[in-house]
């Protein structure tokens, strides 16, 4: 039955069509289509507004957007081959971070130590960070920065080497 | 013969890109009454077909010149139809997601034959079914829409689309059966 009445519908769907809507739906798409048409002088306004706004809008953000733009100096700003090493000793101890976390599980107590050590050094160059825009001697300030992340560097090494070799202790003594 | 159909529509189309509200209303004329039944099939209620008639045909005489003609303008308008009526129906919150524990019962077969499958029957028996059954059951059997374009465009899976269309199949086929015990006596 389910397959006849399917039938019957697929061949006979115009005959489905009986039903007509109200006379006066024509009135109303009519009347719309006529408030359509009278809005392009409305329309020439609205976008009219919308341009100007959007200058304005420009215009503030200019105005506070360029001394903000200095607000957020980087390094580049100040010396790019600077901002080169930055780049690559940032990468390093990166790297060199990751591989001191893989050792972290076996000995936390020293990863602790170890990331406390580090935190104070970061924190020395986000304080340089904050000076650079308002220095007098910004060369110097992006000179510390860098030399900054170059002990950090270093401390970093030191610190994957020694837990390195502590890892290593343990387990020959634990065999 | 169809060819010159065709061709006339393609002109009142032309005319309508133009603006002219002749051609607008020719168009109106020429698809109210398929338009409306195929609203009137998804919503259920004739106010708010006549609602989204109005919408679909404002739309699509103010979309005209993005119409392309890769399909006849009544394929494109049917769909702008569509896409209205679910809409509406979704704003109704009509529920599309399976709908498990409603009784039905097993399939009787035999009494098939007794069935007899006139137009306006079968019209009344889809107007009884649960919105979700029925979207489902009209999309596939009237507009000819399969199941994987059901799905996208009432955004369930097709399982759903499948199991939903097989419950709308037997609900229909109860409420015929029903409304043919009834008229006997």
């Amino acid at each position: 039955m389910s397959i006849k009445l399917e039938d019957f519908i697929k061949e006979n769907k115009k005959a489905f069509d009986t039903d007509m809507p109200s006379g006066k739906l024509w009135d109303k798409i009519d009347a719309e289509l006529n408030k359509k048409k009278q809005r392009p002088v409305i329309d020439l306004r609205l976008w009219a507004g919308i341009a100007a706004a959007v200058l304005v809008l420009l215009g503030i953000t200019f105005v506070y957007l360029l001394p903000a733009k200095q607000h957020h100096m980087t390094v580049a700003d100040v010396n790019p081959s600077y901002a080169q090493k930055q780049l690559r000793f940032a990468g390093l101890i990166e790297e060199k971070r990751d591989s001191l976390q893989i050792f972290a599980k076996a000995n936390p107590e020293l990863y602790h130590k170890f990331s406390a050590d580090l935190e104070k050094l970061e924190l020395a160059y986000d304080q340089l960070k904050k000076e650079l825009p308002a220095s007098p001697n910004q060369q110097l300030v992006v000179k510390a920065m860098v030399k900054n992340l170059e002990i950090q560097l270093q401390v970093v090494s030191q610190q994957l080497s020694i837990i390195n070799e502590v890892s290593q202790y343990k387990k020959e003594n634990s065999i | 013969m169809e060819a010159v159909y065709i061709d006339k529509n393609i002109e009142l189309v032309n005319d309508c890109r133009k603006g002219s509200r002749k051609a607008q209303f020719e168009l109106y004329k020429l698809y109210e009454r398929a338009m409306y039944s195929a609203a009137l099939r998804i919503v259920n209620h004739e106010a708010e077909a006549e609602d989204v008639l109005q919408e679909a045909f404002l739309e699509a005489f103010t979309r005209i010149v993005d119409f392309r003609g890769d399909t006849t303008f009544g394929l494109w308008l049917k769909q702008i139809v569509i896409n209205k009526s679910i809409n509406c129906l979704r704003k109704r919150r009509a529920e599309f997601v399976s709908i498990d524990g409603v009784d039905l019962p097993d399939e009787i077969s035999g009494s098939d034959e007794d069935l007899t499958l006139r137009v306006e029957e079968i019209k009344a028996a889809v107007r009884l079914l649960p919105d979700g059954y029925r979207v489902v059951l009209t999309l596939y059997l009237f507009e000819g829409y399969d199941h994987e374009e059901i799905a996208h465009i009432l955004k369930i899976t097709e399982a759903t689309s499948r199991s939903q269309l097989m419950r709308a199949k037997m609900k229909l086929k109860n409420n015929m059966e029903k409304k043919g015990a009834r008229d006997e006596y």
